[in-house]
């Protein structure tokens, strides 16, 4: 039995013998089977035996495991490897949002967005045709390596990712692709929204420009729990102005278009995706009307300078003017360096918003204060009379009052009406800078006043410790008298004046200047609105402002007075205001010229602060023109403008009793 | 020579042709999904795959006529024939990515590592069976198993196919470790055994191989080469969740994601379609299909039926594990099909004949050994 099988050689003896056995029954069988098989065997098969069932266990082991594997991968982790799969499959294409419009306080569209289009190629296959290149080139005019050098760009981004080869081109190109279709199999024309300016350059500065998103924001954004994820390369952000600073309530959410692709990136089929949520959009306090007129005096008599009106009880600025605008479609789609630099360099500089950036000595617009201090501080009384013969001796030096030939006696109002410099820095020497100081910081000088523009100064309002902390030295008096007619030290912004003046036209109360009305979701609905915000009150106070006022509307309406240019022509409706000059420099060589004859830079700057009615004030006009010379020829009539288109209707009525008046009069 | 015993129809192995019949039909079910084309419908993928069910399943049954003595009595011809084809494909085949394993025939391209791991089951049964020492194998007694063993491994290895190789090695162990042993010998061989896998990870392995291997480790080193092939089974797999995607529906093998959806990975395929429970209902099949084998193997009535109804049992439930254990990310890519479940018709031929060679020393279990008298 050593060979199992090797012994049978013929196949006619195993046939005869198979033949036999099959008639033994089946006990026979065995028998005859354990007989022929040798102990051994016997002995090897039972081992195989033993082993065949260690086997079993081997196999059982191998497939629990197997199948504990599968219980892990498919039912304890089904979920997360479900999403994965989508993540393969799902390629999500960005919609981009349209951008919240910007309104003005009456609803009138200052912003909104138009529909631009840009060429783009699907790169199905990622092959670059000869023949629709040079199609498309043809129809855009541009040149192929221009072409190249974006899908260049382009080359290590995902496939279903399409190139944009031209960007906002006009309608004329896009019907000429469209009829092209048939030559074009893979270029598509995607509509993005774009910004559209409805008033050009109105509100430039306050409004801003978009720009492509950069490094810097990308980080930030990330940073930001309420930006995290929302931008990417090329996307387009706010980058000046509300845009920039509203960029939160304006930009919306994207929406996405889904397509299944499969492992090359090839497009299979369209799933759900979801539509873009449009921005809030924004209703501003500014009035478009009265604001145009300001930037058109500007800009017809070319001033470089700033506009603000303000609600006089509320703090809702209606205009805001930095002159001159910024060209807000030159930032649309990036701006040239060439334009820039025009920018950076002209000597307007249109990229400073003047409204807040630009400070100045507030001249003589900073005299109510310096009244109103005396008379909080009991220095001066309405009687108190100042002589002044032209100029005021202090120490070894002379302080000129700007009229050399001298106010005579002065009090309070004529003081205010006719801007007498002598009567200031007597009334400023008997105060002492620090009081000075304490004051005008109750009328909001020396600190940002907090409006939504960006860099915004805080000015500057000179004290004894200032003086100190600033240069180590020790102030001097002298210089009191030169800080009391708003010169030397002081230095304020256009809107600090304006909030500054409706500090005195509302009775004490300093309110931050805001220029949001209402912010409002693409419902409808309004998810915030304006409510007047108080920084701080002056109280007790109501008489001394009050004779405060009264010399103001003496400035405008006096016969001598400075302002006389802001009146509105009205008896029933009057005026009250403050002209200022703020010297540049105090070059000698300069001193004796004929004011046209100084060079433009050196010009003094141009003055004036006003609030009307003068009875129960609603609005203040301030106007500063750089090296405008005189407030009272130069600024006030532009604020007179504003304000006659302000109280446009009450004019007319006021102007038909008058006419009635008169002819009862003569009756 | 053909003459049938009628009694061996009574003992006809038809819990194997069941079990047989169940895998294939899944097998086939599964890549008709997986080869499906969107624009044409059923690849010709799929109806090559069930033309060699047909032809492998009808020489299944011609060989169940022939006595498994009978067949294992041509085992040297047979192993002869391999070496040759073997070789033939080293030298003279051209290289298809980077191996030499196909031999064009015109009609089929046939795989000769594939019957050889057949063909070394039986050659290594037939030797293990006439081969009787007392207490036990000693080492020198198992040389000339380690040398049928090792030509066509070596020659494998050279395509180079390492999971074939690996194959080769595994069925010689769990062979050897079926037949009596000394323990010394086991000592001894255990001990050669792992400085050899030392040695050929150090010299032998080619640099794409150790890479797989090194990847396997460490996926996350190289996510968009080989651990990208076996994070996207785990992927296909695991988004099956309980109840699958549906048939046709699994979005990681119809959009490509998968690698080799329809060789190596067509089990990914199952799992995404037909989730945990399809996947369990296949493996209760295959389970017991295997051991079934054992069964047969534990029942044969002699030393060489066991073996070799063993070697068989275990030539398909190793390629089995480590293809499944690579296909949920336990192992590198080594390129191992599932057998009877991956495309392939080297590999679909020799595993049903395997499975033929079980259920024929099944159907003999019954009847006396009539070749064997003297």
């Amino acid at each position: 039995m050593a060979n199992l099988y090797g012994a049978d050689k013929s196949p006619i003896r195993k046939q005869n013998r198979r033949r036999t056995e099959s008639l033994l029954d089946t006990e026979k069988r065995r028998e005859v089977r354990s007989a022929r098989l040798a102990p051994r065997d016997e002995n090897d098969l039972s081992g195989y035996k033993k082993k065949a069932l260690y086997s079993c266990i081997i196999v059982i082991f191998f497939f629990s495991v197997i199948i504990t594997r599968l219980w892990f991968l498919q039912i304890q982790q089904g979920e997360a490897f479900s999403t994965l799969a989508d993540n393969n499959r799902v390629r999500s294409i960005e919609i981009a949002a349209p951008r919240g419009n910007i309104y003005d306080r009456k609803g009138r569209e200052l912003v909104t967005n138009r529909p631009s289009f840009n060429v783009v190629w699907m790169r199905e296959d990622n092959k670059i045709n000869d023949e629709w290149l040079k199609n498309l080139t043809q129809i855009l005019d541009e040149d192929p390596s221009v072409l190249l050098e974006k899908i260049r760009k382009m080359a290590n981004t995902p496939g279903h990712l399409p190139v944009r080869l031209a960007e906002d081109i006009d309608w004329e190109t896009v019907a000429r692709i469209e009829n092209n279709r048939m030559h074009l199999p893979e270029i598509k024309i995607e509509v993005v929204p774009l910004r559209i300016y409805h008033y050009g350059n109105m509100a430039s500065h306050l409004i801003g420009y978009m720009g492509q998103v950069n490094k810097a924001e990308l980080d930030k954004a990330e940073d930001d729990p309420l930006s995290k994820g929302h931008y990417k390369g090329g996307d387009l952000i706010g980058k000046m102005g509300l845009e920039r600073l509203r960029e939160i309530d304006l930009r919306g959410e994207k929406g996405h278009h889904n397509l299944e692709v499969n492992a090359l990136g090839f497009e299979q089929e369209n799933l759900k995706g979801d539509e873009p949520l449009p921005g809030n959009d924004i209703k501003l306090t500014l009035d478009v009307e009265l604001q145009k007129i300001a930037e058109e005096e500007m800009a017809l008599n070319h001033y470089a300078g700033a506009v603000v009106a303000m609600e006089a009880n509320t703090g809702r600025v209606l205009v805001a003017v930095s002159s001159p605008e910024l060209n807000l479609e030159e930032f649309v789609g990036g701006i040239s360096h060439k334009a820039w630099n025009a920018m950076l360099n002209n000597p307007q500089h249109p990229l400073v918003n003047k409204l807040v950036q630009g400070q100045y000595p507030p001249g003589s617009t900073f005299k109510p204060i310096t009244a109103f201090a005396g008379l909080a501080e009991g220095v001066i009384t309405p009687e108190t009379s100042i002589y002044c013969p032209g100029f005021y001796r202090f120490g070894n030096r002379i302080y000129r009052c700007w009229r050399r030939v001298g106010h005579g006696d002065v009090t309070l109002k004529r003081a205010l009406a006719e801007s007498c410099d002598v009567y200031f820095y007597q009334t400023g020497q008997r105060l002492g800078v620090d009081r000075l100081a304490r004051y005008a910081k109750m009328f909001g000088l020396g600190s940002r006043t907090g409006i939504e523009m960006e860099h915004e100064k805080a000015g500057l309002v000179p004290s004894t410790q200032w003086k100190k902390k600033r240069y180590g030295k020790k102030w001097h008096e002298g210089e009191t008298l030169s800080v009391a007619i708003g010169q030397g030290y002081d230095l304020t912004t256009p809107l600090q004046i304006a909030q500054m003046t409706s500090v005195v036209a509302n009775g004490g109360t300093l309110y931050k200047p805001s220029l949001v009305e209402e912010i409002i979701d693409p419902d409808g609905e309004t998810v915030s609105q304006f409510t007047p915000e108080i920084i701080s009150r002056i109280t007790g106070q109501g008489q001394n402002l009050r004779l405060i006022r009264e010399g103001m509307v003496e400035a405008v309406n006096a016969k001598r007075g400075t302002g006389r240019e802001a009146r509105l022509g009205v008896s029933g409706l009057l005026v009250a205001g403050k002209t200022g000059t703020a010297q540049v420099v105090r070059l000698a060589q300069y001193r004796h010229l004929k004011e046209e004859d100084i060079p433009y830079e050196y010009r003094d700057h141009a003055w004036f602060t006003c609030f009307a009615p003068a009875i129960n004030p609603e609005i203040v006009v301030t106007v500063l023109v750089e090296h405008g010379l005189h407030g009272g020829s130069t600024s006030a009539p532009i604020a007179a403008k504003i304000l006659k288109k302000y109280f446009e209707d009450r004019i007319k009525v006021l102007k038909i009793a008058e006419q009635q008046a008169t002819s009862d009069l003569s009756h | 020579m053909l003459q049938f015993d009628r009694r061996l129809l009574q003992h006809f192995d038809w819990v194997m042709l069941l079990m047989l019949l169940l895998v294939g039909s899944m097998a086939l079910t599964n890549l008709y999904s997986s080869t499906f084309i969107t624009d044409t419908g059923p690849s010709s993928t799929f109806y090559k795959q069930g033309f060699f069910y047909a032809v492998g399943l009808a020489l299944l049954f011609i060989l169940l006529v022939i006595d498994y003595h009978r067949i294992a009595k041509l085992g040297y011809a047979f192993y002869g024939i391999i070496l040759i084809l073997l070789t033939y494909t080293l030298f003279f085949v051209k290289a298809i990515a980077g191996s030499q394993r196909w031999i064009d025939l015109g009609f089929f391209n046939l795989q000769p590592s594939e019957p050889a791991k057949l063909i070394l089951i039986l050659v290594l049964a037939s030797c293990y069976a006439t081969m009787n020492v007392p207490g036990g194998y000693r080492l020198r007694d198992l040389l000339k198993p380690i040398l049928l063993t090792a030509l066509p491994f070596v020659l494998i290895l050279k395509q180079p196919d390492l999971g074939t190789a690996l194959i080769c090695a595994i069925i010689f162990v769990s062979m050897t470790l079926y037949v009596r042993l000394r323990w010394s010998t086991l000592a001894l061989l255990s001990g050669a055994g792992l400085s050899c896998a030392f040695i050929g990870w150090k010299f032998l392995l080619k640099d794409y191989q150790r890479k797989r291997i090194e990847t396997f480790l460490n996926p996350e080193a190289d996510p968009m080469n080989h651990g990208y092939q076996i994070m996207q089974s785990k992927i296909a797999v695991g988004s099956g969740k309980v109840f699958g995607k549906g048939f046709m529906e699994g979005t990681q093998g119809h959009l490509h994601f998968l690698p080799e959806r329809h060789t190596d990975f067509a089990f990914s395929v199952w799992g995404e379609e037909w989730g945990f429970a399809g996947s369990l209902f296949f493996l209760s099949c295959y389970f017991f299909m295997l051991v079934w084998g054992l069964n047969v193997a534990m029942s044969a009535k002699d030393k060489f039926g066991s073996i070799l109804a063993f070697g068989c049992t275990m030539l398909i439930f190793w390629q089995a594990v480590i293809n499944l254990f690579m296909i949920m990310g336990f192992l590198p890519v080594v390129g191992v099909p599932l057998p009877l479940f991956s495309y392939g018709g080297s590999s679909l031929l020799t595993n049903l004949l395997a499975i033929g060679i079980i259920m024929n020393v099944r159907m003999r279990s019954f009847t006396p050994d009539t070749s064997s008298n003297v």
